[in-house]
C-alpha cells in the first residue's frame, strides 16, 4: 500500500477527479491548503519585475494575506502562499505508477505551479465499518 | 526524501516559513488543523478548549537536509510553554514534478 499525496491546482480538480474516477479509483480526501515552491509564492510575473504591465501579468495578482503581521513583528518581508489542492489516497502497490501517470498528465500546464506529487509507504489500513485490514480495507 | 510535517503555534509561522527560506527551504504547504495533546487542551477559568489551533506544516526534503530543517523549525517556534507542538518525519519513496513529469524534488 502507498499513500500518494498530491498538490494541485485549484482548477484542475475536477478533471483530475474524473480521471481518477475512469481509473476506477475514486476514494480520494481533498483538502484545501497554501503553499509554496522554488518561486515562493510569487505567481505574478510583475512581482518579479515591478515595471511589468498589468496586462502581461499571467495570472491572479494575490495579496500578502497576513500584511500587517510583518509590520507588527518587524520581519523582513510577507512569506507569500498559493492557495492549493491537497489530494490523498491510499492505493494498491501495483497501481501507483498508473495514478501518478494520469494525475501528471491532467495536471500539466508547463507553467509553474503545476504542484507535486509524494508518494509514501502505509503499513496498514482499516475500514472502520467492518473492520476489514490490510488490502481489502482499501479495495 | 523525508516528509517533515511540524504542529506549530499559527501566531510562529511567518517566522519559521521566513527562516526556513533564509536557509534555502522555499517549498512547503501549510493548512491550519486543529488539535489536542497531552495536556487534554486548555483549562482557563471554568472554560476548557478541548481542540486548540494549530498550522500544520508539510515539506519534503532530502535526507541530508532533515536535521538542519528540523532545528531550524524548533529553534523559531519555541515559546517554552506547553503548545509548542510536534514535528513528525516519515520516509518518502517518490516525488514528481508535475510541471515536468519528472521524478525529482
Amino acid at each position: 500500500m502507498k499513500e500518494i499525496t498530491a498538490v494541485i491546482r485549484r482548477d484542475k480538480l475536477q478533471e483530475t477527479k474524473k480521471v481518477l474516477e475512469e481509473l476506477g479509483f475514486p476514494s480520494v480526501s481533498i483538502q484545501s491548503v497554501d503553499g509554496r515552491g522554488k518561486q515562493r509564492g510569487m505567481v505574478c510575473d510583475n512581482d518579479l519585475d515591478p515595471d511589468l504591465p498589468d496586462k502581461f501579468c499571467t495570472s491572479v495578482k494575490l495579496t500578502p494575506t497576513p500584511s500587517t503581521y510583518a509590520i507588527e513583528h518587524a520581519l523582513p518581508k510577507v512569506a507569500l502562499f498559493v492557495p492549493k489542492r491537497m489530494l490523498t489516497m491510499v492505493v494498491p502497490d501495483d497501481l501507483v505508477t498508473k495514478i501518478v501517470k494520469s494525475i501528471i498528465s491532467v495536471n500539466k500546464t508547463g507553467k509553474t505551479g503545476d504542484g507535486k506529487i509524494f508518494v509514501l509507504p502505509i503499513e496498514d489500513a482499516v475500514r472502520v465499518r467492518t473492520g476489514e485490514t490490510g488490502g481489502e480495507a482499501i479495495a | 526524501m523525508k516528509m517533515i510535517r511540524a504542529f506549530i503555534r499559527p501566531e510562529k509561522e511567518q517566522e519559521v516559513v521566513l527562516a526556513l527560506e533564509g536557509a534555502g527551504f522555499s517549498s512547503l504547504t501549510k493548512m491550519p488543523v486543529f488539535g489536542r495533546g497531552k495536556q487534554k487542551g486548555l483549562q482557563v477559568g471554568p472554560v476548557h478548549y478541548d481542540e486548540l489551533p494549530k498550522m500544520l506544516i508539510m515539506m519534503v526534503v532530502n535526507d541530508g537536509d532533515v536535521t538542519k530543517v528540523v532545528n531550524l523549525m524548533m529553534d523559531k517556534s519555541r515559546t517554552g510553554f506547553v503548545g509548542d507542538g510536534k514535528i513528525f518525519i516519515s520516509p518518502v519513496e517518490a516525488t514528481y514534478t508535475v510541471r515536468t513529469g519528472e521524478a525529482v524534488l
